[in-house]
């Protein structure tokens, strides 16, 4: 069985009301949506949260889920309206990132350097172009997928992942080699 | 082009959590199962509420039918009453009784 088909059977299984089938999804769908949330919320602990919550919605509305959509697009499409309804306002962001800028350790090596700057040019891009780079370029998600599950037209996502993919490699000094 | 987006992925990889990770499934079902729970009670609760105004407006009539057949119907009110409450303990959720979930 494909992991479409599995998808499927599992959604219809839960729109039956089986929490059986409800928690293989999660099991199925956690790695993809916790990772988006954790690079678009900066915060693991938040994000992880933010993807407890995410489930609970979406058992509450997978009668909604219509056959043949992606169940990862639509989980990511519900953590990231949860996520911009939980930062709203840019202050705690900065906030946020002054604190981190604070607590971070000098002596780092390379990698976790690196790590560190592609975390904090994260947080300086905007939220649509953070999360359409967390899509497609982390988890490899299609452009028309990412737009399905970010309510945003098809062009708009490909021009953020390309500004967005700009802007990280130029915060990490690294070349793009096509050009 | 590859390379980058390659080496820009090795390091978004480096924040991904398990691919399985039995304690958030669990956290999660938890909260699934305490929510369900919470719909069941608000729902078996506001049917008593009705029933319990539907029975309070309407007993000054079934008092007396009651009384002039309780004698015949008694046993077999009682066993609707227990079946009923034997479907509702050991068999389907509530909301699935009412025709509210499946």
């Amino acid at each position: 069985m494909s992991p479409a088909s599995l998808d499927e059977a599992l959604v219809a299984a839960a729109q039956g009301g089986s929490t059986e089938a409800f928690s293989r999804l999660v099991e199925r769908h956690q790695q993809v949506l916790r990772g988006f949330l954790r690079r678009i919320c900066g915060d693991w602990v938040q994000a992880d949260d933010l993807a407890q919550e995410t489930f609970i919605v979406a058992w509450s509305r997978i009668g909604r889920l219509t056959t043949g959509s992606s169940v990862r697009g639509w989980l990511c499409g519900i953590g990231y309206n949860k996520h911009l309804s939980a930062v709203r306002s840019a202050a705690r962001e900065r906030a946020r990132g002054a604190i981190y800028e604070a607590e971070r350790d000098p002596t780092v090596d390379a990698a976790i350097e690196d790590r560190l700057t592609l975390k904090r040019a994260m947080t300086d891009l905007p939220a649509e172009q953070r999360a359409c780079i967390s899509l497609c370029l982390a988890a490899e998600f299609s452009h028309a997928e990412a737009a399905e599950a970010l309510a945003l037209p098809l062009g708009t996502v490909k021009s953020h992942v390309t500004r967005g993919r700009a802007r990280l490699l130029q915060a990490l000094g690294l070349s793009d080699d096509a050009n | 082009m590859m390379q980058t987006d390659d080496r820009l992925k090795g390091l978004f990889a480096l924040d991904e959590p398990p691919a399985r990770d039995p304690a958030f499934s669990t956290a999660v079902i938890e909260q699934v199962l305490r929510q369900r729970l919470r719909e069941d009670v608000a729902l078996m609760t506001a049917v008593s509420i009705v029933f319990a105004g539907v029975l309070w407006l309407v007993w000054p009539f079934l008092q007396p039918a009651i009384v002039s057949v309780s004698q015949g119907l008694a046993p077999t009110l009682g066993a609707i009453a227990l079946a009923f409450c034997a479907t509702m303990i050991l068999g389907a959720r509530p909301a699935c009784l009412f025709g509210l979930a499946t």
